[in-house]
């Protein structure tokens, strides 16, 4: 038993890679989430400095739904990209796939929440675009794998 | 990173674990901070507000249930078309009902600015018109309890007419002092005493000056508060009126 039998792929090293910076990258995202999500529960301000949009953004009628914070789906949907990529890091090809999955949901729902914030709300909140530019990342690394295979 | 041979299956699930593990500890850590430490300079922060809010007097007179001299002001901040506003109305007509005129209670108008309240501000001024013929509390009350009906309706003024009539006031006076200044002049006073008390989201409750955190804005929680608020109060006087009769000797 090598190695290599856990990703019995000839570039499986540099695949492995792949999924290990995903990790990093979801935890980023989750750290966000949960920052936003104990926000939403405790009602404190946040500091907003760049965008200047936060309140504004956190406390619309699309911050929530059925009464549960945006940033909880958000903070879960990290938890689980996290989970199945460091899975997929240690060998795991099928997380990869559904890691691939989730990214691409992820990445399209951000988006749409930009366009909210753009459009719907006219403001923007930094720890959301934050979060967008996690998800689009997962999603660039799950694209890039699929490449660097082929 | 370098794969050990024979704890490959595990090592992920270890490290899924502790990464579970330490946000879930960071998160209740966060949660349960501030009534414990930072409350202290939350108070802080309160206490410095209240000057300025001197200058500020918001409506006059205001908003009032309960009696103008209870020990005890709660005064609560709040946006027709906040979603948490109408929420958190049950849980304040609670409050008032349970406490009567053992409390001063105050609604401030405080529409937020925001694209996503376009109609907030007109409604403020609605409740305020209704309260020109004596029935404000009824429209608040229609105004929360009917948010998502007339929040997306193009013709909401039509359906806050409607709520006038239910309410039995004079529709007609009801229109014209809703288009005239005066109502306008309460909420712009409200708004004005909010922004003095840096108010920055809704709703935002005070008791005695002092702003509530969140997480405390439940029956429970408000009614630990305001317990303790007239607790206070009455130790105060009764020691002032112990120390009234020592110099009397």
């Amino acid at each position: 038993m090598n190695d290599r039998e856990v990703l019995p792929d000839a570039s499986g090293d540099k695949i492995a890679k792949l999924p290990l910076a995903a990790a990093i990258v979801a935890l980023v995202g989750l750290a966000d989430a949960a920052y936003l999500t104990v926000h939403h529960y405790t009602g404190e301000k946040v500091p907003c400095s760049v965008t200047g949009g936060c309140e504004a953004v956190l406390s619309s009628a699309y911050a929530e739904i059925g009464g549960v914070p945006l940033a909880a789906f958000g903070a879960a949907a990290y938890f689980v990209a996290f989970s199945l990529a460091i899975l997929a890091a240690y060998g795991n090809r099928l997380t990869w796939k559904l890691f691939g999955a989730l990214a691409t949901l992820m990445a399209v729902f951000s988006v749409y929440l930009i366009y909210v914030q753009k459009f719907e709300i006219k403001e923007f909140c930094q720890y959301c675009l934050v979060s967008a530019a996690t998800s689009v990342t997962l999603f660039l690394i799950a694209v890039w794998s699929r490449f660097w295979r082929s | 990173m370098s794969n050990g041979n024979n704890n490959n299956s595990k090592a992920p699930l270890i490290i899924i674990g502790v990464v579970l593990v330490v946000v879930l500890a960071a998160v209740w850590w966060l949660m349960n901070r501030k009534p414990s430490a930072p409350a202290a300079s939350n108070r802080a922060t309160t206490t410095a507000r209240t000057p300025a809010a001197v200058n500020a007097a918001g409506a006059t007179p205001p908003n009032l249930l309960g009696s103008p001299n209870a020990s005890v002001t709660v005064e609560e901040f709040a946006d027709f078309q906040c979603p948490t506003c109408a929420v958190k109305h049950p849980v304040v007509k609670e409050l008032t009902s349970l406490y009567g005129s053992r409390i001063k209670f105050v609604f401030r108008n405080f529409p937020l600015a925001i694209p996503a309240h376009d109609k907030a501000y007109d409604a403020a001024v609605a409740a305020e018109a209704a309260g020109l013929q004596g029935r404000f509390w009824e429209m608040q009350n229609l105004l929360f309890t009917n948010q998502q009906t007339w929040t997306s309706n193009p013709n909401y003024r039509q359906l806050w007419e409607g709520y006038a009539s239910q309410i039995g006031i004079d529709v007609e006076r009801f229109k014209s002092d809703m288009a005239g200044t005066m109502t306008k002049q309460r909420v712009d006073a409200d708004l004005q005493r909010g922004r003095a008390l840096q108010v920055n989201s809704t709703p935002s409750i005070f008791v005695n000056g002092m702003l509530i955190p969140f997480e405390q804005m439940t029956v429970e929680g408000m009614r630990t508060i305001i317990d303790g608020e007239l607790q206070k109060a009455q130790t105060n006087q009764s020691s002032q009126t112990n120390s009234a009769a020592g110099t009397t000797k």
